[in-house]
Parts: structure tokens; C-alpha cells; sequence
């Protein structure tokens, strides 16, 4: 039988949550650990399928979709009728609730889309624009000068070249400048976004961030099979600022707590921890504090 | 497309509070170096090829050589050449063909610890005076930039120098012959010395004295110190290229703190090329072949 598909392509599905102060969560809140629940680990899929450039999902992985349209995550495409080919090299993720497929990919580069929280860095401000930095060797992300909150013209913000700012991308298109803004221009809020004073910036790769920032699910456990911050957060009092673009902001007491937490992070991302190690590290580093 | 960016202000910020307490943002010691791995190509038939890595930093080498006409000033003298290459797998502000002003600074030392100080001694490239010598050419490529590029580069220029082994030849007259590798085992390069390079990052008017830094570390410091020397403590150049000023007992502190590291570097080269010719001659009978020594006894002068 033959499905009638109107296939669009759609954005990231996962959208990156804002979460830029934290404090010491309740011990009493913490649950024994189920078994970690990792997007490539979820029981609605069978074996997880690695796709490269060029090659076409087999029909027998496409999930059937109730009103007749499948969406498309980053890294498919679709050459009509009904083909729809890889564009990176990743894992196939496919969410038979939703009807939409994905791909994961664990790629060094960040490519904006509209609705990410990034770490920018300032680079130069112009009459009524802010040029920022997201990524090294890349054109340079706008950021207008009245896009905080509660700034008028007669009293701007004073950001010099070097500061980072945290903020969120408004507009991304592959002709155009990228623009982010530092808050939310519905509502008008900050809602955490602006200047990041202090503290470090650390680099991981946009796919660790992207867990990092996947936040946990209903029974408490964590999405991303990240637990490094929420293990260190017990103990440590920090405030922490994720950036979909590879990049965390930690503001800890003393600078031997930061670089602690740089080395958990750096850990987690590049030696590829499980939960149990992630774990362990952070206990022994606590020790060492 | 824009250059790389500076670290930002908080970064900067951040490195320079860690460094004056002592602390580095990846737990060594102020003077510490990241473990240096050196690996020597598995060909058995490829002698002179080396990869490097300290910490996330990558150099290889490779060393070659043929038989050309020597220069008509320099008779006597075999031709040496060193050519470094930043390669664009480091990032995308880099060029091949286009050196920045880092990769020009890199040659330029190169060429003064290494052939300035007659660590390969030419005169052992001669063949036939005027007429046949060999020229030695070393490559280097670096492949990841994390900081400390220049140490890297000479300690695997230094190591392929040592591992690398040229063409035997036989004179006759004005009839030279050279052997091919199967027909005669390859000769090793005459070395006088292995000279290495330390560099040093200092902070805050030098009171802060940082070896091996990362790129972060790099890019946050305000000057360089480059220390040439070999194991014996012969210095071969120091070099320090405008920064802030430093006064000169620091510089000599300096020197001294980075004897100790190069006393290190030669240890794992040593190291490392005891273990390579092991593993290239198993059971110990290529060296017992071609070793053209009469067994001496050694006898208590009469008297």
C-alpha cells in the first residue's frame, strides 16, 4: 500500500531550553537512576541505523504518519516523489509519535537555525549593530543595539569587543547576515539573555551541547545522557550558560571550582562518558576540590 | 572571511586569575609539559618519518634526501634544507602558499636552533668535492595547532634527523656509486649535537613564567621567550621577539628552567628511537651482520 506523503521539511524538532541561572537543587529531589534514557537508546526504534551522504532511508524505517505529512529534522532531504536521502553523515532517529525523522550528527561545525541560545562574542559595534562572533571564520552574526530589554535610544548598552553576550538567533538563512537578539522580542523580556559577566567560557562540540541542553524527561532523567552539571551542581554552587553553538559559560565561587568543572565538561564531551563514568569523574573531582 | 577571534575578555580574564594561583585549565604544573607522543613510521623500508603529538598539538616530518651538485661556493659542503608548513587542517585562517607572520617566525627559528647551530654537519653530505653531494631535505607539516608548535616541530625534526638513514656510495676515482636500499643498508646522518626548543609564555611583567602553553594560553600571554639549547646545556639561540620587557635575570632563569625540559625532550627521543630499532631489528641479528668489528680483546699494556 502506498502512502500519499506531503512531506515539508521542518526545524530542529529538540528546541534548546533556556536555563541560565541555577542554584543548589534539593538533595530530597534526587531519584535513584532508572536506566538512563538516551536518544540513541529509546525503545520506540529498533537497531539504530548510520546513514552517509547520499544514501536514501529505506522505506521500512519511515514512520507512518496519521494525517499524511512527515516531517523532516536537520541533515534529510527530499527529492520527490519519495526519496529522502542523508546530506550528513549520522545516526537515523526516527520519533513514530510525532512522525518525524532526523538525523544526529556529531559534527565540529554549528549551523545556526532560528530559535538557538548561543554564546556570541563581540567583535565591533557599528552605528546601530553590534557584529558578533558565533563560530571562528565565519561572517559575523548582527546583533542590533536595541535588542535588550529595557534599553531606549538615549541609553544603550555598553558592550566592548571581547564581551560575550548570551543570546538567541532571530533570523538565519544561508544569503543573508545571521541576527541574534538579546531577549525575547514577543514579550519583551530578557529572560536570561544579555552580557555574561565574569566567569569562563569553555569549548565543546554543538552536539554535546545540544544534549547538554536537552533537558531531563518526566521521571527526572536526563535526556541528553549528560548528568555532568546536575552531579557537580549538588555540591558546587555555579551558574552555568549553554550555547548551541559549542560553547558553555561557567560562573563558579572560586576559579578552582571553574576549572573543575571545565575538566568534567571537556571530559564528558571528548572522552565520550557514559553516565556511570560521568559519575564517577565528578565524584572524584569533588574529592580533589 | 574574518581571521580567527581573540579570546574574549572573560576568557582572558580567567586564564591570567587561574595562572597567578598556580593554576592551569588543565591541571598541570606551571612548568609542566603535555605527554609528548612520538611515533616513527611502521614501514620497515621508510626510515626518517615522524609524528609528534603534545596534547590536541600534531607535527610530522618526513626527511629525504638525493644527490645534486653542491652549491660552487660551499665545495665542500652538502646542501640541508628545512621547510615548515602550517597546513589549513588547523583551521581556516590558514594558507598554503601565503605564510602569516607565525609561520615565517616558525621557519625562521627553525633555521637558526637547527642548521645555524650545525646539528646535521654538512661536510658529512660531501660525495666528490664540486661535484656530487647529497641534499637533505626535512618537511614539516603541522597538522593541529594547540600551542607550543615550535617545540613540537624541533623535537620531530630533531628525532627524524636521527632516525633517518641515507644511501651508502662507494667512490673510485671520479666514479661514484650509489646503492640502492637493497643492495646496501642505509647509513645514518652524522648529528654533533640534537638541539631542542623550549618555549616560555610569561605574564604580568614576567613574574608569571609559563612552559608548554595551550592556544588559549597563547593568545592570552604578553610575550615569548624561545630557548634553543641541547643536552649539555650549549645554548644555540635565544629568542624573544618584542612583548613586554623582562629583565634579564628572568632570562636567565629561563634558561635554566628550560635545560631541565630539554633534558626531558632528549630522554623521550632517545627513548623512543632505542625502541624503534628493537622493533626493527628483532633478535638482535642485523646489527651482529653488519657490525664490520673484529671481536677486541682488551689486554693490560706490559709493563
Amino acid at each position: 500500500m502506498r502512502y500519499d506523503r506531503d512531506i515539508k521539511n521542518a526545524k530542529a524538532i529538540d528546541r534548546s531550553s533556556s536555563r541560565k541561572t541555577r542554584s543548589i537543587p534539593d538533595i530530597t529531589s534526587r531519584n535513584p537512576s532508572p536506566p538512563q534514557l538516551h536518544p540513541h537508546n529509546t525503545p520506540s526504534m529498533e537497531a539504530t541505523m548510520v546513514l552517509l551522504p547520499g544514501e536514501n532511508v529505506p522505506t521500512d524505517h519511515l514512520p507512518k504518519p496519521k494525517k499524511g505529512k512527515l516531517t523532516l529534522g536537520p541533515g534529510l532531504q527530499h527529492t520527490p516523489p519519495s526519496t529522502i536521502s542523508a546530506t550528513t553523515a549520522g545516526s537515523l532517529q526516527v520519533d513514530h509519535r510525532k512522525a518525524a525523522l532526523w538525523l544526529e550528527h556529531a559534527g565540529g561545525r554549528y549551523q545556526p537555525s532560528v530559535g538557538d541560545l548561543v554564546i556570541a562574542q563581540v567583535h565591533h559595534s557599528s552605528v546601530d549593530t553590534f557584529s558578533c562572533a558565533l563560530t571562528p571564520h565565519t561572517s559575523f552574526a548582527i546583533l542590533g543595539q536595541l535588542a535588550f530589554e529595557g534599553v531606549s535610544k538615549k541609553t544603550r548598552p555598553q558592550l566592548k569587543a571581547g564581551d560575550v553576550v548570551y543570546a538567541r538567533v532571530s533570523k538565519a538563512s544561508k544569503w543573508e547576515d545571521v541576527e541574534i537578539e538579546c531577549f525575547n522580542s514577543a514579550t519583551g523580556k530578557a529572560e536570561g539573555m544579555g552580557q555574561l559577566k565574569g566567569g569562563m567560557v569553555f569549548d565543546v562540540r554543538p552536539a554535546f551541547a545540544r544534549r547538554l541542553m536537552m533537558g531531563t524527561d518526566k521521571e527526572g532523567v536526563s535526556k541528553g545522557g549528560v548528568v555532568v552539571l546536575e552531579e557537580v551542581g549538588g555540591k558546587v554552587k555555579f551558574e552555568v550558560a549553554v550555547g548551541r553553538n559549542g560553547k558553555v559559560w561557567v560562573d563558579s565561587g572560586s576559579v578552582r571550582e571553574t576549572v573543575m568543572i571545565g575538566q568534567l565538561l571537556r571530559g564528558a564531551d571528548e572522552g565520550g562518558w557514559d553516565v556511570e563514568g560521568q559519575r564517577k569523574a565528578v565524584k572524584k573531582a569533588l574529592r580533589d576540590v | 572571511m574574518p581571521h580567527a577571534t581573540r579570546p574574549s575578555t572573560n576568557e582572558s580574564a580567567f586564564v591570567l586569575s587561574a595562572l597567578r594561583e598556580n593554576l592551569r585549565l588543565d591541571s598541570r604544573a606551571i612548568d609542566q609539559y603535555r605527554p609528548i607522543s612520538l611515533k616513527f613510521s611502521s614501514d620497515p623500508d621508510v626510515y626518517g618519518q615522524t609524528d609528534v603529538r603534545m596534547g590536541k598539538t600534531r607535527v610530522i616530518c618526513n626527511v629525504s634526501c638525493e644527490v645534486i651538485t653542491p652549491y660552487s661556493d660551499r665545495k665542500f659542503d652538502g646542501v640541508f634544507n628545512i621547510n615548515c608548513e602550517l597546513s589549513p587542517l588547523i583551521g581556516a585562517g590558514v594558507e598554503i602558499g601565503r605564510p602569516d607572520q607565525a609561520e615565517l617566525l616558525l621557519s625562521r627559528l627553525l633555521e637558526k636552533s637547527i642548521r645555524r647551530s650545525n646539528a646535521l654537519d654538512t661536510e658529512s653530505l660531501c660525495i666528490i668535492a664540486g661535484q656530487k653531494c647529497f641534499h637533505v631535505r626535512a618537511d614539516l607539516h603541522v597538522l593541529d595547532h594547540d600551542g607550543s608548535i615550535l617545540d613540537a616541530c624541533c623535537l620531530a625534526l630533531v628525532a627524524a634527523l636521527q632516525h633517518f638513514r641515507r644511501p651508502d656510495y662507494e667512490v673510485h676515482g671520479e666514479q661514484v656509486t650509489v646503492f640502492d636500499v637493497r643492495e646496501r643498508e642505509p647509513v645514518k646522518l652524522t648529528l654533533q649535537h640534537q638541539p631542542f626548543c623550549v618555549t616560555t609564555s610569561y605574564y604580568d611583567a614576567g613574574t608569571i613564567m609559563v612552559q608548554d602553553a595551550t592556544l588559549l594560553e597563547e593568545q592570552c600571554r604578553e610575550g615569548e621567550i624561545v630557548v634553543s639549547m641541547n643536552r649539555h646545556g650549549e645554548v644555540c639561540q635565544i629568542a624573544k621577539y618584542g612583548g613586554v620587557p623582562v629583565d634579564a635575570l628572568s632570562v636567565l632563569s629561563v634558561v635554566k628552567q628550560s635545560w631541565e625540559k630539554v633534558k626531558m625532550m632528549d630522554s623521550v627521543v632517545r627513548e623512543a628511537l632505542s625502541k624503534d630499532e628493537r622493533e626493527r631489528d628483532k633478535g638482535g641479528r642485523m646489527k651482529a651482520e653488519l657490525s664490520a668489528e673484529n671481536e677486541r680483546v682488551m689486554e693490560r699494556p706490559v709493563g
